[in-house]
C-alpha cells in the first residue's frame, strides 16, 4: 500500500497521526459452548457427561497437560505457545437468570445484580472517562448495524461495515469540491473548531487514500471470504495500520446458542470455531508489524451445561473460559480453577455449568488497564473489587 | 386561513377515524397550510455582523423558522421574549398533535413497564426532537432541554428508562419556566431521580446508621449550590440523613416488601403503586439535623425533605451558580461577571422565579453582545438546520421515521438521556470536537434530499422565497445570510462559490445546489450561534 505509507510517513497529515492502543471487543453471542473450545481433555467428567458432543482427546491440540484447543482453533496455536493468548477459566456474570437477554445487557453495562447500575456501557464510561483527550471521529467502532450497548454513552461511537462508510457523501459523489470549501473555511478558523475541522479532514483524507487503493493484507494474511466476522477484523487492522486514533472496537461473532445437534467437530458449532480461530489468525498475521498496538478480548454471555442434552445439545450454563490476545498479555496459560470441582452442577443459584470463580468485572477490567493503561477502573466498573487476575503483563 | 376550531376538527377526525400512521401525511400537510409553511418572500438580514434578530432566534429558540426574522423585527425583541415567557399564551395545537403519537410518555411510571425499552428510548428522543422543531413555545423547549442537563436522568441506569418519560413531564416540563424551587422539589422525589442517583437505597435504621449520600451530594454540588459552592462533607451527610426514607417501588406487584418490625417480625406493608414514590418512615433519620448552618429539628418525617430543599435553594451560592449556568448557556463560555451578578440577584429578588432571570438575561446587552460564540450542540445543530429549512419530518409514519435523525444524533454523541454522569451533556466545545464529520455528512444527507424517507425539505420554494434571480454571488450571499444571520466574508463567499463552480460546468443543476447547501451547514459558521 504505497500511497497510504507514502502518506503517513511524509503527508500533510503525519503530523496529526494518532498512536494509540486499540482495545478490540470480540463478544461470542448465544453463549458459546467454551468447554469445547478449550477444552479438558485431561477430565473423565467431561467425556462422561458428553457422550456424544465431546472433543475426542486425540484430537485435541495439546495446551497443557489438562487443556487441549478444539482442532479447528489450531490456528490459535501458535499465539499460546508465544505467550500472547492467555485464558481465564470460570469468569461470568452473577446475573442467574439465565437469560441471553439480562446477561448481554448486564455484562455490556458492566453491571452486577449487587451493585447499582452506573449508567451507560462499560467501554461507553471508559470513553467518556478520557473524552477531554483527543478524541478522533474513529475513537469508537462497532462493526455491524447497530450500536452495542457496551458503547452507549460514548462521546463518541461510528457503527460501520466497511471503512468505506467513512466518508464525505457529498451530493456530486465526488468530495473533492467540498473538502476544498470545508479545509479553505475552516483553515481560516483560528479557534479551537477550525482546528479540529482540519484535524477531520486529514482523518477522511488518510481513510480516503485507504478506500481508493484495493486492499492486500500484509504477509500473506489470508481473512476467510464470506465471512462478515472475517470481513469485520480486516477493516479494523486497516483502521488500526492507518493510526487513525482508534481506541476500542466492538464486533460480534454470533450463532453460539448451541441447543441442538450442537455437534462436535463438524456443524454450526465447529464452523463458528473456525471462524474465529482464522479471523483472529488472519488479522494477527495482517497485524504482524504492528503488534504492540492492539489487545483483542474475546467474551460471551454465558457457558454452557456440561452436560449434552437429549437434542445433542448444550443448554444454558454459567461461567466459561476468558481469551485475551495481545502483547501485553501474559498468556501460554490457563488461569483458574479447573472445572471439575464445579462440574457437578452444583452451582447454588441459576443453571448449571461451570462455576463462576472470577466476576467477569474483575478481568474486564484488568484487560482494559493493561491493554490502554491509565484508566480508573473503579469508576468504570463501580462497586467492584476489581482483584487482580494475572492475565496482563 | 381556517379557525382554529376547524383545525382541531379536521385532525380529530383524523386522528379518530384512521390509524396514526395513515394520518401523519395528513397532520403533515395540515401543519404546513396552518403557519409552519414558508413564506412566500424572505428577507434574510443583510448585515456584515450577525442580526440581533437573528441572534436572539439562534440562542432563545432552535434557531429561526423561516418567516420568523421578520415576526421578530416587526414585534420587536422585548415583545417577543415576552410573548415566549408565556407558553401558555401561544397556540401550540399542531405540534400538540403531531405529539400524541408517542403513546408511551402518556402512560404512569408502573404501566410504561409495558412497552419495550427501544420503544420508551426512541419515542422520548422522537418526542423531544420533534418539538424542539416545531412547537412555538420556543423558549419553553430550550429551557426543557436546559433542565433536562441540569438534572441529568441516564435512562441506561436501572429502570430509569420507564421512569424518565414522567419525569419529562411532571418534572422538567412542568417547571421550566416555572420557579427553581418547585422544580428542584419535584425533582427530588421524581421515581426517575429516586432511581438515577440511588436515593431509593438511602435508608437510616437501627441496623445500617449510614445514609447513602448519592443524591443528597449532587443535590448539592450539581443542583443547587454548586461544587465550590461552600458546603462541607459535613452538610452532604445531614442532606442525606434529611432525605432518607423516600423511595420507589419497583415491585411488579402491590404486595409490598416485607419490614422488620420490633422484635424482628416481618410486617407487611402496603406499597404505592409501582413506578410511584413515596416516604416510608421506617428508613428515616428522625434526629436533629443541621444543614448549611441552619438546624432542622428532629421529628419532621417527610417535611425534612422540604426544609431541605429551601435550605439549598436560598442558599447564595445557588443564585450564583444557576445564574452563571444560565449565563454559559445563553451568553458565553465565560460570561461577565457583570451579567451573572444581575441574573444572581433577579434570583434572589423573585426567589428563583425562572422567568424573571431569563427576562433580565435575554434583554441584557451582554447577551446582545456576544452573537456567535457559541458551539452549537449536535442537538441543536440538527434542529436548527430543519428549522431553517422549514423541513418536513415524520413524514412517513412508523418505527423508522427518525431513524436517521436519531442515528446522526448518536454518531455525533448527542444521544439525548443517555449521558452517564449527573453533570448532562457539556456546555463546552472540547467534547464535542471529535465528531465533526458527522455533522458534515447530515449537512449533505439533508442538502441532497438523502433522508428523504424521513425528511423533506422544500428546496425549490425556499429558492424561490428567497429570490432566484442575480448573479452567483448574489444568490450564495442570500441564502448564506438566511441561514446565518449575516452575510458572509469575502473567504466564505469565496470558499462557497468555490464549490459551485465545481459543479457548473458539468450542468447539474441540483447538484450543485445542494453542494452549496450542504457546505453552508458545513461551515464552522453554521456550527455556532
Amino acid at each position: 500500500m504505497p500511497a497510504l505509507t507514502q502518506l503517513l510517513v511524509n503527508g500533510p497529515a503525519a503530523a496529526q497521526a494518532v498512536s494509540t492502543h486499540t482495545l478490540i471487543c470480540v463478544f461470542l453471542r448465544g453463549g458459546a459452548d467454551t468447554m469445547n473450545l478449550v477444552v479438558p481433555y485431561a477430565d473423565d467428567h467431561y467425556y462422561n457427561a458428553r457422550p456424544t458432543l465431546s472433543i475426542k482427546a486425540s484430537t485435541t491440540v495439546k495446551l497443557d497437560a489438562r487443556y487441549g484447543f478444539h482442532p479447528l482453533l489450531q490456528p490459535l496455536e501458535a499465539a499460546f505457545k508465544e505467550a500472547r493468548l492467555g485464558m481465564i477459566q470460570g469468569v461470568g456474570t452473577d446475573s442467574a437468570s439465565g437469560s441471553h437477554f439480562e446477561c448481554q445487557d448486564q455484562m455490556e453495562h458492566g453491571d452486577s445484580e449487587k451493585a447499582p447500575s452506573a449508567g451507560g456501557g462499560w467501554l461507553g464510561r471508559f470513553l467518556r472517562s478520557r473524552a477531554d483527550q483527543s478524541t478522533s471521529a474513529l475513537s469508537a467502532v462497532a462493526i455491524g448495524t447497530k450500536l452495542p450497548e457496551s458503547l452507549r454513552g460514548a462521546p463518541s461511537v461510528s457503527v460501520l461495515e466497511h471503512i468505506g462508510d467513512i466518508a464525505i457523501k457529498a451530493p456530486s459523489g465526488d468530495p473533492a469540491a467540498v473538502v476544498g470549501a470545508l479545509r479553505a473555511m475552516y483553515g481560516a478558523d483560528v479557534t479551537l473548531l477550525g482546528q479540529r475541522g482540519l484535524q477531520t479532514l486529514d482523518l477522511f483524507n488518510r481513510v480516503s487514500a485507504m478506500n481508493n487503493t484495493s486492499y492486500t493484507p500484509a504477509n500473506g494474511a489470508e481473512y476467510p471470504k464470506g465471512n462478515s466476522f472475517a470481513d469485520g477484523l480486516r477493516e479494523l487492522a486497516r483502521l488500526i495500520k492507518a493510526r487513525v486514533g482508534l481506541e476500542v472496537a466492538c464486533i460480534d461473532l454470533a450463532g453460539w446458542d448451541t441447543h441442538f445437534f450442537q455437534n462436535s467437530t463438524a456443524g454450526s458449532f465447529a464452523s463458528n470455531a473456525q471462524k474465529l480461530a482464522k479471523g483472529l489468525v488472519a488479522f494477527e498475521t495482517d497485524l504482524k508489524q504492528h503488534r504492540g498496538d492492539y489487545t483483542v478480548m474475546v467474551t460471551t454471555e454465558f457457558g454452557r451445561r456440561i452436560y449434552e442434552n437429549a437434542s445433542l445439545g448444550t443448554d444454558h450454563g454459567r461461567g466459561f473460559c476468558f481469551m485475551a490476545l495481545g502483547d501485553k498479555v501474559k498468556g501460554g496459560r490457563i488461569l483458574g480453577n479447573w472445572p471439575i470441582g464445579a462440574m457437578d452442577e452444583t452451582n447454588p443459584i441459576g443453571p448449571g455449568g461451570i462455576g463462576i470463580t472470577y466476576d467477569y468485572r474483575d478481568v474486564f477490567a484488568e484487560v482494559l488497564a493493561g491493554a490502554m493503561g491509565g484508566i480508573e477502573a473503579a469508576n468504570i466498573f463501580p462497586g467492584a473489587n476489581l482483584k487482580k487476575m494475572g492475565l496482563m503483563g | 386561513m381556517p379557525s382554529r376550531r376547524a383545525i382541531l376538527k379536521t385532525a380529530a377526525l383524523t386522528t379518530g377515524a384512521a390509524a396514526m400512521s395513515s394520518c401523519e401525511r395528513t397532520i403533515s400537510s395540515l401543519s404546513s397550510a396552518f403557519g409552519q409553511s414558508l413564506p412566500k418572500k424572505l428577507s434574510p438580514a443583510a448585515g456584515t455582523e450577525i442580526d440581533p434578530e437573528f441572534h436572539l432566534l439562534s440562542r432563545a429558540a432552535f434557531g429561526p423558522w423561516p418567516g420568523d426574522l421578520e415576526r421578530v423585527k416587526a414585534m420587536g425583541r422585548s415583545a417577543w421574549i415576552e410573548e415566549q415567557l408565556h407558553p401558555e399564551r401561544i397556540d401550540d395545537s399542531l405540534c400538540e398533535m403531531r405529539a400524541r403519537r408517542f403513546e408511551s410518555l402518556f402512560f404512569n411510571e408502573g404501566d410504561a413497564y409495558e412497552f419495550k425499552k427501544s420503544v420508551l428510548r426512541n419515542e422520548l428522543t422522537r418526542h423531544s426532537m420533534l418539538r424542539s422543531i416545531y412547537s412555538r413555545r420556543q423558549l419553553f423547549e430550550v429551557m426543557v432541554e436546559f433542565w433536562t442537563d441540569h438534572l441529568n436522568i441516564d435512562q441506561e441506569k436501572g429502570d430509569c428508562i420507564y421512569f424518565k418519560p414522567s419525569d419529562d413531564r411532571d418534572v422538567i416540563r412542568k417547571h421550566a419556566l416555572g420557579n427553581f424551587h418547585d422544580l428542584i422539589r419535584a425533582s427530588a422525589t421524581s421515581p426517575a431521580m429516586l432511581v438515577y442517583l440511588d436515593g431509593r437505597s438511602n435508608r437510616v435504621t437501627k441496623d445500617n446508621p449510614v445514609p447513602n449520600e448519592n443524591y443528597a451530594r449532587e443535590l448539592l454540588e450539581l443542583h443547587t449550590l454548586g461544587v465550590h459552592g461552600g458546603y462541607t462533607q459535613t452538610d452532604v451527610r445531614e442532606a442525606a440523613r434529611c432525605l432518607s426514607g423516600w423511595t420507589v417501588n419497583l415491585l411488579k406487584e402491590k404486595k409490598g416488601g416485607g419490614k422488620r418490625g420490633p422484635k424482628g417480625i416481618i410486617q407487611r406493608f402496603q406499597a404505592p403503586a409501582r413506578g410511584k414514590s413515596f416516604f416510608d418512615a421506617d428508613n428515616h433519620d428522625n434526629d436533629e439535623k443541621n444543614v448549611l448552618g441552619t438546624t432542622v429539628p428532629a421529628g419532621g418525617n417527610e417535611a425534612d425533605l422540604d426544609t431541605l430543599v429551601r435550605i439549598a435553594c436560598s442558599h447564595p451560592s445557588t443564585a450564583n451558580f444557576i445564574a452563571r449556568k444560565l449565563c454559559v448557556r445563553f451568553v458565553s463560555y465565560d460570561p461577565p461577571a457583570s451579567i451573572v451578578q444581575r441574573v444572581a440577584a433577579e434570583f434572589t429578588r423573585t426567589k428563583g422565579d425562572i422567568k424573571a432571570m431569563l427576562r433580565l438575561l435575554l434583554n441584557s446587552d451582554e447577551f446582545l453582545a456576544a452573537r456567535g460564540s457559541l458551539l452549537k450542540r449536535p442537538f441543536r445543530y440538527i434542529v436548527s438546520s430543519l428549522r431553517a429549512l422549514a423541513a418536513d419530518t415524520h413524514v412517513e409514519a412508523g418505527r423508522n421515521s427518525h431513524g436517521p435523525l436519531l442515528e446522526y444524533l448518536s454518531r455525533m454523541g448527542h444521544g439525548l438521556f443517555q449521558y452517564p454522569t449527573p453533570d448532562g451533556y457539556p456546555d463546552e466545545e472540547a467534547p464535542w470536537m471529535g465528531t465533526i464529520l458527522w455533522r458534515w455528512n447530515f449537512s449533505m444527507a439533508l442538502a441532497d434530499g438523502k433522508m428523504a424517507d424521513d425528511v423533506i425539505v422544500p428546496l425549490n420554494d425556499l429558492d424561490k422565497a428567497l429570490g432566484t434571480k442575480g448573479s452567483r454571488d448574489q444568490i450564495i450571499t442570500r441564502w448564506w445570510s438566511h441561514l446565518l444571520g449575516r452575510q458572509p466574508t469575502a473567504n466564505e463567499l469565496k470558499s462557497i462559490a468555490s464549490a459551485a463552480d465545481a459543479h457548473q460546468d458539468r450542468g447539474n443543476v441540483r447538484i450543485a445546489k445542494a453542494e452549496l447547501l450542504g457546505v453552508m451547514l458545513a461551515s464552522p459558521a453554521f456550527q455556532r450561534c
